[in-house]
């Protein structure tokens, strides 16, 4: 069935990223599927794992004296910054701090939100109407500018930027959860228990919650390339993870000043970043494409 | 005097993931000019798909083998830009859902100047004119109004007069009915089928009918081509067959038709079983596992359709007697027509 | 809706229900009057949540103002100057009370008037806004309709592909790889700064294109995308599709007068479901870009947290974000004639 629009402003349709396949398109989705899969191991390997096991230096606490060393010197394996640190190292350990926030962020939105807007759905009502207008009124409005007066009110820091953006993943997955657990309610199954005297917490937890959970992941994988962008544009602005700690964004806005001069300060920590969010963006769709045909 | 359709062993396969599913297997018939011809069958039994060959209107996912003549010109593997000078002009086509068949978001006019201004050069005032006069052709009242409305203020008889009219505008000589009527009620039905009928006379265009309803075949039909499993399985003028039933699935399908002096809560006489999966082929006779006189040799060879009585032919190893014969009402529209 | 044509018996209470609803104006306009009312207590929220956000946590504007070396005191002092010292629900009722008066207050760091800020502000960007607009939209329609008519052919996947790598850069990064390629390398366009149209409309645009791109591209790919996806589905799924093939129509016309048409609708839904997103990209670029817009006000704002400058730019921006929801509703239900022609046969 074509898409909707009262469809898509429910949430009920994500964001379309590919279309339905004619024929021959389900060797590349399998194939895209395995790619992201594989390129989200690398990253997350490399940002969380190799810091640990392998012998990367610290990220902070260079000598100017090793300042600005060009890619493949010794020891330095993607060059140093401009204030001695080890690139490679800022790199690995920046990206494990914009995926924690991401990952926290897009977790507590799966929980919370997708609590809420599973109640939401399944009591219905005006406790339903409530909820959905303060969630309307959070979504309709742009998260940048709110999560920015509220990251300035926290202060930055990971944790605090992480509760500033949950305050807009949150409302986002309840939307989605929310419209999946109103198609879910119509189904037999669900019907069945009722009758059969389950009580709501029960038939919330075993029968509505797997089958609103494929979704919910699917939009937790494009939330989280989402969530990367944010975070790094916070920490980009000043706000989000503070200097010295390294941060994709903070990395970016650091490499602008000397731009012209070295971009390669700009167009590492961007490329992780790309990298990072394309990953998310084909794994969110090849689920997505899996999962509703 | 050359037929104006000929179709030689049509052979129609669909590759649908490393499957292939033959959904019409060795279709032949002629119509004549002028005359009606009824396919009826079950769904999936390809009398959808063989009419959507005639139009080339299949997907790319299909394969096309045999013969479609048209007016001494080979239709199959005949190259798009060809083709679409025959839709719409020679052949033409009125689907089964008038709500969605129409586009909502044009007015009506434009959807039926649009098949006027493909084919002819027409300026647009005189194209909207001839259209006007379409739609009173097809009895829509107050034309001129209906003519600047969109579809969805219409109801379901208007629209479907109103795919009659498109399908006529380009004086087709052949006019396929794709279960034109299914998505109607009874009484609206029945005055799209007189209209249709009427039409055709005015015009002289020949007619194939697709339906599963066998009455309404009966009523409005000059030869019957019953399908089953994708292949012709019995063809005759509709009087002789009525009133000569040979193939125990015909039988199966009158039968299948509620009878108003049945008791109430009798119950319906449904064709047991299912058709045959189409991917996965078949032996001997495909109609062999619900037939109730499916003897031996109906599980080994697959019956042809062969002339086995003058103007009739039919595709059995065991056909009915002269015992069956068709119920009276259903030959009394034929009444009327002779 | 009768097919039988004949008449259906409406009774007295329809009739009236039914005079009483054309009262609201053409179907049209009521429903997006609708929607419209809707929306007012959405831009009353936001204002309280914003109000909240910036006033109830530690930190406030006379400390930022008077810096890290002021004296207690002397912080006190200024406070009481600007009315920080007042509880906080007096503080929002006077704002409150102020805008219904049609005053947005004055700057806590300079003293301006709010209006006479953000008014000097919000027409660059507009402008950006609109430009990003353009260029997200105008390669988007032709691309998805080629795409569309040879799917899964070698441009149908390339564009694909491409297309998936540009949605997902971030438009900040994307802005300093076009500053980096174009006013770094090539030199043909400024990095920085804003050219007002009375000085040089060439300039105005220049200083604005990469800026626009930054923004736009991203979105461009993503609405490719998606239309491509509409249309398909359309071309694969509706039956009108098979009728106008069945007319003897060409793939284009199909394409454009039948598919195109419908597909326009999710298309204006999800561009004014977007609008928030483009929005608050204009606050990070605005930045980079040093172009004196909303978008930097608010960065500023905050920073300093001059309150007033912040509620009236969060204000504005929420109006704006109501505002073209409105008007996506409006087009959506001018154009879809089962709206605008409500109304069912007989």
């Amino acid at each position: 069935m074509a898409v909707q629009p009262a469809e898509i402003a429910a949430g009920t349709v994500p964001v379309e990223l590919t279309a339905p396949a004619a024929g021959g398109g389900r060797l590349l989705r399998s194939g895209g599927l395995a790619l992201s899969l594989a390129l989200l191991v690398v990253i997350f390997g490399a940002c969380f794992i190799w810091p640990l096991v392998g012998s990367v230096p610290r990220p902070t606490g260079g000598s100017v004296l090793n300042a600005n060393l060009s890619i493949g010197a010794p020891g330095h394996l993607l060059g140093t910054d401009p204030v001695g640190n080890d690139e490679l190292s800022r790199l690995l350990y920046g990206g494990r701090a914009s995926l924690e926030v991401a990952l926290a962020v897009n977790a507590l939105g799966i929980v919370l939100g997708g609590l809420l807007g599973a109640l939401a759905a399944y009591v219905g009502g005006v406790l339903d109407a409530v909820i959905m207008r303060f969630l309307d009124m959070l979504i309709a409005f742009p998260s940048l500018v709110l999560a920015l007066a509220i990251a300035e009110g926290l202060g930055p820091g990971e944790v605090h930027t992480i509760w500033a953006l949950a305050f807009f993943s949150v409302p986002a997955f309840a939307r989605v959860a929310r419209a999946e657990t109103l198609k879910v309610r119509e189904r037999p199954f669900v019907a069945a228990a009722q009758l059969a005297g389950s009580r709501r917490w029960r038939i919330l937890g075993a029968h509505i919650a797997p089958n609103i959970l494929p979704q919910l992941i699917t939009f937790a994988f494009l939330g989280m390339g989402i969530t990367v962008v944010l975070e790094g544009a916070l920490s980009f602005l000043g706000l989000g993870i503070p200097a010295p700690a390294p941060s994709w964004g903070n990395m970016i806005a650091q490499g602008q000043s000397v731009l012209s001069a070295q971009p390669r300060f700009v167009l590492l920590p961007s490329a992780a970043l790309c990298l990072a969010v394309i990953a998310f963006n084909m794994l969110g769709d090849a689920l997505r494409a899996r999962w509703a045909g | 005097m050359s037929a104006l359709l000929t179709v030689r062993e049509l052979r129609i396969d669909f590759l649908a993931a490393a499957r292939v599913v033959r959904a019409v297997d060795g279709l032949s018939y002629e119509l004549q000019a002028g005359r009606t011809l009824a396919v009826v069958g079950e769904s999936g039994s390809g009398k959808t798909v063989s009419a959507r060959a005639v139009m080339g209107l299949l997907p790319s996912s299909a394969r096309v083998s045999g013969s479609i003549r048209f007016e001494d010109t080979e239709l199959v593997g005949l190259p798009e830009e060809r083709w679409r000078r025959y839709r719409g002009a020679g052949i033409a086509m009125v689907f089964q859902d008038p709500a969605r068949s129409l586009n909502p978001t044009l007015r009506i006019g434009p959807q039926i100047t649009e098949v006027i201004r493909l084919h002819e050069r027409l300026p647009r005032a005189e194209a909207a004119q001839r259209a006007i006069e379409l739609m009173e052709m097809v009895r829509l009242p107050a034309a001129r109004e209906r003519f600047q409305q969109y579809p969805h203020q219409l109801s379901g008889g208007m629209r479907q007069r109103v795919m009659i009219a498109i399908a006529l505008a380009g004086r087709p000589r052949l006019l396929i009915a794709d279960e034109a009527t299914t998505a109607l009620d009874v009484t609206t039905q029945a005055q799209i089928m007189e209209l249709l009928r009427d039409l055709q006379r005015e015009l002289g265009m020949a007619m194939i009918m697709i339906s599963h309803d066998l009455g309404l075949a009966a009523g409005f039909s000059d030869e019957v081509l019953v399908m089953y499993a994708g292949r012709g399985v019995e063809r005759a003028s509709t009087q002789t067959l009525f009133s000569r039933l040979r193939m125990p699935y015909t039988r199966a399908l009158l039968e299948a038709i509620p009878r108003l002096e049945n008791p109430p809560h009798a119950r319906l006489a449904a064709v047991p079983g299912q058709p045959p999966d189409l991917a996965a082929g078949f032996r001997g006779c495909p109609f062999a596992a619900r037939c109730p006189r499916a003897q031996g040799d109906c599980w080994e060879n697959t019956p042809e359709l062969i002339e086995h009585e003058p103007g009739h032919r039919w595709a059995c190893w065991h056909p009915l007697g002269l015992e069956g014969s068709a119920e009276p009402e259903l030959l009394a529209g034929r009444g009327q027509r002779a | 809706m009768s097919s039988l044509g004949a008449q259906i018996h409406v009774g007295p209470l329809e009739r009236a229900r039914d005079r009483l609803a054309r009262l609201g104006g053409p179907p049209a306009l009521r429903f997006a009057g609708r929607r419209l009312l809707t929306a007012i207590p959405v831009l009353w929220g936001v204002t309280l949540l914003t109000f909240i956000a910036m006033n109830s946590l530690p930190g406030d504007a006379a400390q930022e103002l008077l810096g890290a070396n002021a004296t207690p005191a002397e912080v006190h002092q200024l406070e009481l100057k600007l009315g920080l010292d007042k509880p906080f629900i007096d503080r929002y009722w006077h704002w409150f009370t102020g805008i219904l008066h049609g005053s947005f207050g004055h700057s806590l760091a300079s003293g301006q008037s709010v209006i006479g800020i953000l008014g000097a502000d919000l027409p660059i960007t507009l402008e950006l806004i609109a430009y990003s607009l353009v260029v997200s939209l105008v390669l988007a329609i032709p691309l998805a309709l080629v795409c569309a008519r040879w799917p899964n052919r070698v441009a149908d996947k390339l564009s694909l592909g491409v297309s998936m790598v540009g949605l997902s850069i971030a438009n900040y990064v994307l802005a300093l790889i076009l500053v980096y390629l174009f006013a770094v390398k090539l030199n043909v366009l400024p990095a920085i700064g804003w050219t007002p149209p009375g000085q040089s409309v060439g300039g105005n645009l220049k200083s604005l294109t990469l800026p626009a791109l930054s923004i736009g591209l991203p979105l461009f790919c993503f609405y490719t995308r998606l239309l491509r996806a509409d249309l398909l589905e359309h071309m694969q799924s509706e039956e009108y599709v098979v009728t106008a093939r069945a007319k003897g129509a060409g793939p284009w016309r199909v394409l454009i007068r039948h598919a195109l048409r419908n597909s326009v609708f999710g298309l204006i839904t999800i561009v004014a479901l977007n609008l928030g997103a483009l929005l608050g990209a204009t606050v990070i670029i605005e930045d980079i870009f040093g172009l004196p817009g909303m978008g930097h006000e608010l960065l500023s704002a905050i920073n300093t947290r001059d309150v007033p400058v912040v509620e009236g730019a969060v204000l504005i921006f929420a109006v704006m974000v109501v505002a073209a929801n409105f008007l996506a509703d409006l087009l959506y239900s001018l154009l879809d004639p089962r709206i605008r022609y409500g109304g069912s046969a007989g």
